[in-house]
């Protein structure tokens, strides 16, 4: 894991994707894609069931580091429209202590009162002191952007023309772009500039990175 | 009413030997299979025939009564229309449609409900038939089936689709009758059992034409300035261009599309005269432009044409005087081929000239024109259980009447693909369709295939259906975008790839123009005309061919003859043999040489087996994987046909991995297997796999299906596949491709035995040899890594964009 601290605030970056926001107790979870798997399957592509049931294995592991007062979801909480996938998400939200927020984004269609009716605020951005929580990418004057939407992926170099690709947090000077949570997701591959900080995760570790 | 023989006597023409004996054997009602080469006439061989037996019996003029499969759209053209033309001599009021691809909605609907006498066709095509309702009435009538440059589709997936076709067929008409027309290969009994099928009573028919091919071997002034390495050739363009000059009319072939691209662009800037007589074709180019390219070739309009292998097949272009081949051609048969489309009338003369891209390249040509001269032709070997187009195939049809499994199976076993299939894999299989290989489960609302009461698979939901029918094919591809004009105006088709590394204002060479992209629209790419000079090339995937096992015992057999080989091509690379012989040793046949140097890339180990590319992909990942059990360590591997490279880091110790046998026969399919699973090599034949069995839906250019949610690469269906559920047998398909397809298994444990007993002369170098170089600067490369990942990524970099962006 790895602990930044931006605006005087700690905030700790989890292998599986999220980060803990450590003065509000709160998780922060981009692109989870629910229902994806389901969708699909729906529309007779065969993908794995078990792929669905990634998120919530994943969600024990992050409370096991952190129990969090809140959940910020920074939008694609669901990929598509309704389906089965939405009753095992309300069984689990029965379960949850903590204050559950949704940040709209594109892929959210299914309608806000539905989630609103398992006790989840809905809304389409969030300001906080200096941080701007959403799902689009944003420039804001005086705040620091946490945002999702781009699954952000780079592509490593090393000697003996190794490379990799890796799912990773993109963190520019005043934004710091989350990697997608959900397991049946893509990767969309980012060119670093100058002055970028790029952490990326094996999935057991979180990894800064140098760049030439 | 006049005979075949007359019409052919009225055309001035002498029924050849073969040509009889087809119609003869026809008219005996065999099966059977001609060998012969394109243009000596094969068309009127069968067609004749079949004419014949519908003259003498009026009440079969109904139709399909014969159907003739090509490969080629562009060959199912000139197909009906030599076979139209007998038509309207000998059989008036009779037509032969044609219906592929490109066959409009309207002339469908036509051909369906007034069906013509034949019927030229492609597999797909021919799949989309039976994904009709009534094709079992539609087909009532059919007698026999064509299948013409079967050697084309048997080591494809395409030939596995006409196996399931044709078995499907014989199904519900018993007394088919199939012939197959194909050039000369190595394995021909195996071609015809495949065909054919079990029955006893066939005929083998073949010509005794012998064409003259003469191969030239293109020579640079000077050996200095060849390069070592490289695919363009470019450097031979002033040679190329004399060669023009000489010939009324050329073709230039090439390997790949981009290599097309550059050619054209190059002979154009070099002599802009020839603008307005010298034309692309290649497979992205839109359809009508490439037809016009055929016409314009027959009308003898053009001066040269650039294309890659869609010009490979027999439409008949006899104007072509010279062919000149850019690059290896990676197999005798290829390259007859090619040859043959000069000089394309019986008894004419072929001459190909021979354009090499590298110095190593002069090698493969002495071993081709030897290669010809012994006719030794490659093997093409078929696929087997190939999942992933029976999953189709029973899907095309589920959509139309439906199918019950009991019926299916029997008919599926029939066929050689699919010999060996048991009831355990044919239920998984049902069951992929039915409940997406899952148990049934309260929550899962898998829907695709639904069983009806009795017992029978159908597919009930239109949409799916509908996406079905879009997606049938085995020819696969990355996702294509078409390229448009702003003001209107189609250029062809673009993979997706390609373009999405562009951003709008950049230009890029296609069918022969610079253009710049203005944005991605609706599956569209719009773009205008630029007068920029600088552009990119696509590098379109797919052109990578491997050496065939013959090619690459000629090519041992040739290289070990340095010493007395007194060709023009040989002399013309004694400074790199003396080179070579200077920096490392050119090996014998009882050395198996093996250099290691050091540059700013890392540490090189390369291997010269001369095997060809499918074993040294095989040895190479072996290696790696059995160097990689001793130490934790990450490779990347380059091959070509003559040699792999192990490439590092930290350098593997000499002593260590000659005391350690590593090329031991022990254990070799089970450590390949592990390899593979390790390297990933199994991710590209997913990929395949994937579109074939309907896993990823691509859409398509020209028809826009609202397909949102519903976008996913192949990629990362193998990657919940290994995670989830890597017993689905579509995974399993991808590992056995590899092993079998990709690396010709049977071969290898053969090499292994032979490289057991060669001397291994290990040569650390202080630089990259002349025959290190075509291999360590190939940037296609697998990885195989016994590293954690974290260790790796701590030693690695992210390359930042550059500024001028």
């Amino acid at each position: 894991m790895k602990q930044l601290v931006i605006a005087q605030h700690y905030f700790l970056l989890h292998p599986s994707g999220g980060i803990f926001w450590e003065e509000t107790q709160t998780w922060l979870l981009a692109d989870v894609h629910l229902g994806k798997v389901a969708h699909f399957r729906k529309n007779g592509v065969a993908v794995p069931r078990q792929a669905e049931g990634a998120f919530y294995s994943k969600m024990e592991k992050l409370f096991q580091t952190a129990s969090p007062k809140r959940i910020v979801f920074l939008g694609d909480l669901f990929h598509s429209y309704q389906n089965n996938e939405w009753h095992l998400f309300e069984a689990w939200t029965k379960q949850q202590q903590a204050q559950l927020v949704l940040v709209t984004g594109n892929h959210d269609v299914i309608p806000a009162w539905k989630f609103k009716q398992l006790g989840l605020e809905v809304v389409e951005q969030l300001q906080e002191g200096p941080f701007y929580f959403s799902h689009f990418p944003a420039k804001k004057e005086n705040q620091f952007v946490f945002c999702g939407h781009v699954h952000p992926g780079v592509k490593l170099k090393g000697s003996g023309l190794q490379q990799l690709k890796l799912p990773c947090f993109f963190h520019s000077p005043q934004q710091l772009i989350l990697p997608a949570f959900g397991a049946f997701t893509g990767l969309h591959l980012i060119a670093p500039k100058e002055g970028d900080r790029v952490y990326v995760t094996s999935g057991k570790e979180v990894l800064e990175l140098n760049s030439i | 009413m006049k005979t075949v023989a007359q019409w052919f006597s009225e055309q001035g023409w002498k029924p050849q030997s073969f040509q009889k004996k087809c119609w003869n054997a026809y008219a005996a009602g065999k099966n059977g299979m001609l060998h012969a080469p394109t243009g000596s006439g094969k068309t009127y061989a069968l067609w004749g025939a079949i004419v014949n037996e519908a003259q003498q019996n009026q009440s079969l003029t109904k139709g399909p009564y014969a159907l003739w499969i090509t490969p080629l759209r562009a060959l199912a053209v000139e197909i009906q229309q030599a076979t139209q033309k007998m038509n309207t001599a000998l059989l008036p009021n009779t037509e032969v449609a044609l219906r592929t691809g490109d066959t409009s909605q309207s002339v469908r609907a036509k051909q369906k409900r007034n069906p013509s006498f034949g019927m030229v066709t492609t597999p797909e095509s021919l799949h989309v038939l039976l994904s009709t309702k009534d094709h079992q009435h539609f087909f009532k009538q059919l007698q026999v089936v064509v299948v013409d440059e079967w050697h084309e589709l048997l080591g494809t997936k395409r030939g596995v689709q006409v196996e399931l076709a044709l078995a499907y067929l014989r199904s519900f008409i018993p007394h088919l009758r199939v012939w197959g027309i194909s050039a000369t290969i190595g394995n021909e009994a195996l071609a015809r059992t495949i065909l054919l099928g079990a029955t006893q009573n066939y005929a083998v028919i073949k010509t005794k034409i012998s064409k003259k091919i003469i191969v030239k071997s293109l020579l640079p002034k000077t050996m200095e300035r060849f390069p070592w390495r490289g695919h363009l050739g470019l450097h031979l363009l002033p040679q190329a261009l004399a060669l023009i000059e000489q010939y009324e009319s050329t073709l230039v072939f090439t390997n790949t599309r981009a290599q097309c691209e550059l050619w054209f662009h190059a002979l154009l800037d070099a002599n802009p005269d020839l603008a307005g007589h010298m034309a692309m074709h290649h497979g992205s180019i839109d359809k009508k432009i490439r037809l016009w390219v055929e016409e314009a070739l027959r009308n003898k309009q053009l001066k040269v044409v650039v294309c890659t292998s869609s010009l490979d097949l027999g439409v008949d272009f006899s104007p072509v005087e010279n062919c000149i081949q850019v690059g290896s051609p990676k197999g005798v048969g290829r390259f007859i081929q090619r040859a043959g489309r000069s000089g394309h009338r019986p008894q004419a003369t072929s001459t190909i000239h021979f354009l090499p891209t590298h110095a190593m390249e002069l090698i493969e040509s002495v071993a081709l024109q030897k290669g010809i001269a012994l006719q030794q032709i490659e093997d093409r070997i078929p696929y087997l259980n190939s999942f992933d187009v029976l999953l189709q195939f029973m899907m095309t049809l589920a959509v139309g009447s439906g199918f019950h499994p009991k019926t299916l199976l029997p008919v599926v076993q029939a066929t050689f693909c699919f010999q060996t299939l048991e009831e355990e894999r044919w239920q998984w299989l049902l069951n992929f369709l039915v409940r997406g290989s899952q148990s049934l489960e309260h929550y899962d609302e898998y829907k695709k295939v639904t069983v009806l009461e009795d017992g029978s698979l159908k597919v009930l939901n239109k949409s799916i259906a509908m996406r079905h029918r879009l997606s049938m094919g085995t020819i696969v591809s990355d996702a294509h975008l078409l390229v448009r004009y702003q003001k209107g105006g189609h250029l062809g088709s673009i993979e997706e790839w390609f373009i999405s590394k562009l951003n709008p204002g950049d230009v890029f060479t296609f069918s022969g123009r610079n253009l710049e992209l203005i944005r991605i629209h609706n599956m569209e790419v719009i773009v205008r005309k630029s007068k920029s000079k600088k552009a990119r090339i696509p590098a379109w995937m797919g052109g990578r061919m491997s050496f065939s096992a013959h090619l690459s015992d000629l090519l041992k057999n040739t290289l070990f003859e340095i010493e007395h080989n007194k060709s023009p091509e040989f002399e013309a690379l004694q400074p790199i043999f003396e080179q070579q012989q200077k920096e490392s040793i050119v090996p014998q046949p009882h050395q198996l040489l093996i250099e290691r140097f050091e540059t700013k890339e890392g540490h090189h180990t390369v291997f010269y087996p001369f095997e060809g590319y499918a074993i040294h992909e095989a040895l190479a990942s072996l290696m790696a994987y059995r160097i990689s059990l001793w130490q934790p360590i990450s490779f990347t591997m380059a091959f070509n046909d003559y040699g792999f490279e192990l490439l590092s880091d930290q350098a593997f110790d000499a002593q260590a991995f000659l005391d350690n046998n590593l090329f031991s026969p022990e254990h070799l399919l089970e450590d390949l297997q592990k390899s593979i699973n390790v390297s990933e090599m199994a991710r590209r034949r997913f990929r395949d796999i994937a579109v074939i069995s309907g896993l990823v839906f691509q859409g398509f250019p020209n028809k826009p299906l609202k397909a949102k949610h519903l976008q996913s690469g192949s990629q990362l269906f193998y990657e919940v596949f290994k995670d989830y559920e890597p017993d689905n047998l579509l995974y399993l398909q991808a590992l056995e491709e590899t092993f079998d397809h990709g690396m010709e298994r049977g071969r290898l444990t053969q090499v292994m035995e032979s490289l057991q007993n060669k001397t291994l002369v290990w040569r650390p170098c202080s630089q990259p040899t002349p025959f290190a170089f075509p291999i360590i600067t190939d940037r296609i490369r697998t990885k195989l890594s016994s590293e954690s990942v974290e260790d790796r990524i701590k030693k690695m970099y992210l390359q930042l964009e550059k500024a001028s962006r």
